[in-house]
């Protein structure tokens, strides 16, 4: 032990020598004055907004692009590159006019040839975005700052299909022409594209230009800092401004350093979910599904999967949206389960569990699944193959029980459309009731927005009653900055740096 | 005399060649294995969600697994003989221009981790020889241990928490290019270069005891010490001088086995070198770009293995012909 101290010293000599030649204080990296400095917890794998499914490039891309219509922080849809819209009395046509003074970041104009390049390149493409578009039937442009579209049945949720993230983005054609886009993004949004250093950092200036207004700080720098404790350290020591790769582990201890950092939290509009394959005996008794829906301890994989710092839900839909519907019929209760089983005849069964490797955290519900189920006489096998795999199997109904989460939803149909309606794209686990797809179908089209808030509460109770899928939790959205930093976390996971600024 | 020299050396020079030539044949076969053994469908792993039957066709074609497996094999060995490796999986870029991007940063911090690495295990290995059994020796040799067997992530966050969270004199990640800012390069490479350097060093510090404790044994030291020459002249001229030459071994496996053996550390301090690459490859399921870090190190190794040997064979020429 001694000579690590020695050469802890030894070290330490040498970075006073390294220090003693550095000007200011603490550990500036310098080069980004007054700028922000991000660490986000992977690189983009591409830029093309259309193109990329990873979160790490929907980060950067949100400072960079903009869409017809956003979400607000309550996630309600907001004027955007179209500053109004105004809806047919049928309910079929929406015309969307656009601002008139949006430039691209190379000084280009934009007009309505550039929204129908966009939605038209993620149609013809079949681009993993096509199902947001699939209501529309036809989008054409009267003149230059006009959008019309129409769909083939009244859509309420066209706004947030459009807007709700940059998946949707108005690009440039030339920059897909080109394939610069990949690298060097062209956009209208609040900053440009200014370098991207593999492997390192993407930095983005302000955009003066930008129609809400010029940004408060002049530059933004993305860091890739993969390593949680790297990044809250480098937050700690004033190297980087905000961070969300953070361990969910390291949490508590960080609330207690107010002074050094905020920490903000928010339950996330992503929900973890357990399925039962209802093609299966079984599986297709809902006693039986009830009785799994009883027999496990959210309280306990919430706290293994995050710490505690994920909401036990069993709905999809998180309390603090105007969605929320509440329900809580399901608490932990081996009799009831134990009674239902002994109900549906059935009594020492054997469950193939199929959670993905790429998850992690559905590897560690699992384990506590397949002990929660134990008492019952249920033996739980797990399987944890990669999550192309997983899809695979999902899709070819090679499970009895699964697990996994649904990210990035909005409208209420985004939660439950695919997954319970007996036609839906995702309904993997089989489950068809005529009164639920007959309430998805009316709720998907309603535009009084109460009616439709009263549908969704309707069917979300039924699905969750029949166990179609067991909810389990929806994860916070958990991110760090600098105190000095006017910042807020946003349900969504958009990180918006355009109106972010530096107090003092 | 020196024309004897000459040949003799360009005779070892070529059979090293031919040796390092077949190793590396053996690694491309192997490294062109790795995609058709991995089970599954490469190309369905790859794209995962973005999985559509179009992009499915495309990176079949593009990533030339269409075509059959003699027809593959050759293509790969010939285009990686002219420096082509394929493109990303990932992002569709050149799999070299990938690999090119990000050896600068591996290599300062690799031959930095090394300097770090003599300055600790040569005084401390001579050291410890030279006071054999006794209580100084038994301190190094306890804390080599210890150094071999931390955990290099460990000793990474140890480092981060004392020099950048603590005393806020270094920064925790990131790299600045050489070429761009010496002092800030310097600023950001110590303290991954100092992770790197105490773990190669620990081992190191190891060999150089041994090499010095047979060299003290031997007999022309006895003579020496017989002859009544002063302790500090054995000491340097016959014992040191003498025992460094395996440090040069040494060193040069150290700094392949660095450059192929930084992923931890890199992903730790967030540094933009082939470890980190490597990481995300394998994250991403990459196979082009793991094919290719992969022989690119292999490549690194055998180099550096050559250049070792040459001048092995410069600094003692009894070496060269065995």
């Amino acid at each position: 032990m001694r000579r690590t101290t020695a050469l802890i010293g030894a070290g330490t000599a040498a970075a006073i020598l390294i220090t003693g030649c550095s000007t200011g204080e603490g550990t500036d990296l310098g080069g980004t004055s007054g700028g922000l400095v991000a660490a986000i917890a992977g690189e983009p794998d591409q830029l093309d907004p259309h193109m990329t499914t990873s979160y790490f490039a929907f980060q950067v891309l949100e400072n960079v692009y903009d869409t017809l219509v956003e979400p607000d922080e309550n996630l309600e849809m907001q004027p955007a590159l179209a500053q109004s819209w105004e809806l047919s009395d049928d309910q079929l046509t929406w015309t969307f006019n656009l601002r008139d003074d949006v430039t691209f970041h190379d000084g280009s104009e934009f007009t309505a040839d550039d929204v129908l390049y966009s939605y038209n390149r993620i149609i013809d493409g079949e681009l993993s975005n096509a199902w947001r578009l699939s209501a529309i039937e036809d989008i054409t442009a009267p003149d230059e700052h006009t959008v019309e579209i129409t769909v083939s049945q009244p859509s309420p949720n066209l706004l947030s299909n459009l807007g709700g993230f940059k998946g949707l983005a108005i690009v440039q054609q030339a920059n897909v022409d080109s394939g610069d886009i990949t690298t060097k993004p062209i956009g209208t949004g609040p900053f440009a594209l200014e370098s991207y250093t593999s492997g390192d950092s993407i930095t983005l200036t302000a955009n003066e230009k930008h129609w809400a207004g010029a940004p408060q700080i002049p530059s933004v720098t993305f860091r890739f800092i993969s390593e949680g404790s790297t990044a809250i350290a480098a937050l700690k020591g004033g190297e980087i401004d905000w961070t969300d790769s953070i361990p969910a582990q390291q949490v508590e201890g960080l609330s207690a350093d107010s002074e050094v950092l905020t920490l903000g939290q928010t339950p996330s509009n992503d929900y973890w979910y357990l399925t039962l394959n209802q093609n299966r005996e079984p599986w297709n008794d809902v006693r039986v599904r009830q009785a799994i829906a009883y027999a496990i301890d959210r309280d306990a994989i919430v706290q293994a999967t995050s710490y505690g710092t994920a909401a036990a839900n069993q709905l999809a839909i998180p309390v603090q949206s105007v969605w929320y519907t509440e329900y809580d019929t399901y608490s932990t209760d081996l009799d009831r389960a134990q009674a239902l089983l002994d109900e549906a005849g059935v009594g020492d069964l054997t469950l193939d569990l199929m959670v993905s490797s790429d998850y992690p955290e559905t590897v560690t519900a699992a384990q506590i699944i397949a002990d929660n189920l134990e008492p019952l006489g249920i033996t739980v096998e797990i399987r944890s193959p990669d999550f192309a795999t997983w899809l695979d199997e999902q899709n070819t109904g090679e499970f009895d029980m699964l697990m996994m989460g649904w990210l990035g939803n909005i409208d209420p149909d985004d939660f439950y459309y695919a997954q319970h309606h007996s036609g839906g794209a995702s309904n993997a686990q089989g489950y068809a009731n005529s009164e639920v797809d007959d309430l998805l179908d009316q709720a998907r089209t309603e535009t009084d927005a109460d009616v439709r808030q009263q549908l969704y509460g309707e069917l979300a109770t039924i699905i969750a009653d029949e166990a179609s899928y067991i909810y389990l939790y929806n994860p916070s959205v958990i991110q760090a900055w600098n105190p000095d930093l006017d910042y807020e976390v946003r349900g969504d996971r958009a990180v918006r740096f355009r109106d972010v600024s530096f107090g003092e | 005399m020196s024309a004897f020299l000459r040949n003799s050396t360009v005779r070892f020079l070529a059979r090293r060649l031919a040796y390092s030539a077949i190793v590396l044949a053996g690694v491309m076969v192997v490294v062109f294995s790795l995609v058709h053994l991995v089970p599954g469908d490469p190309i369905r792993i790859a794209l995962g969600t973005r999985y559509t039957p179009e992009a499915y066709d495309a990176l079949l074609v593009a990533s030339g697994l269409d075509r059959p497996l003699w027809e593959q094999f050759f293509s790969y060995i010939g285009s990686a003989v002219t420096g082509d490796l394929g493109v990303s999986f990932r992002n569709g870029s050149p799999v070299t221009v990938n690999l090119l991007d990000r050896l600068p940063a591996t290599a300062s911090l690799a031959v930095v981790g090394l300097i770090v690495a003599l300055l600790i295990s040569v005084p401390a290995g001579i050291w410890s020889a030279l006071h054999e059994g006794r209580v100084s020796d038994a301190i190094v040799r306890v804390s080599s241990q210890f150094g071999v067997s931390v955990p290099d992530f460990w000793m990474g966050m140890l480092m981060i928490t004392l020099f950048s969270s603590v005393l806020g004199w270094l920064p925790s990640s990131g790299y600045v290019p050489l070429t761009e800012d010496p002092l800030l390069w310097l600023r950001h490479v110590t303290l991954p270069a100092v992770t790197v350097g105490i773990v190669a060093g620990a081992i190191m510090t190891r060999y150089i005891r041994a090499a010095v404790l047979e060299v003290a044994a031997a007999g022309y030291v006895r003579t020496a010490r017989s002859k009544g020459l002063a302790p500090a002249v054995i000491t340097f001229r016959h014992i040191v001088r003498n025992a460094l030459i395996p440090v040069l071994t040494i060193a040069g496996i150290q700094l392949a086995t660095i450059l192929g053996g930084v992923i931890v550390v890199e992903v730790v301090f967030a540094w933009p070198g082939i470890g980190r690459l490597v990481f995300d490859a394998v994250a991403a399921r990459d196979y082009p770009l793991i094919q290719g870090a992969v022989l690119l190190i292999a490549a690194l190794f055998l180099l550096i293995n050559l250049i070792v040997d040459v001048l092995y064979a410069v600094v003692d020429p009894r070496i060269r012909l065995s």
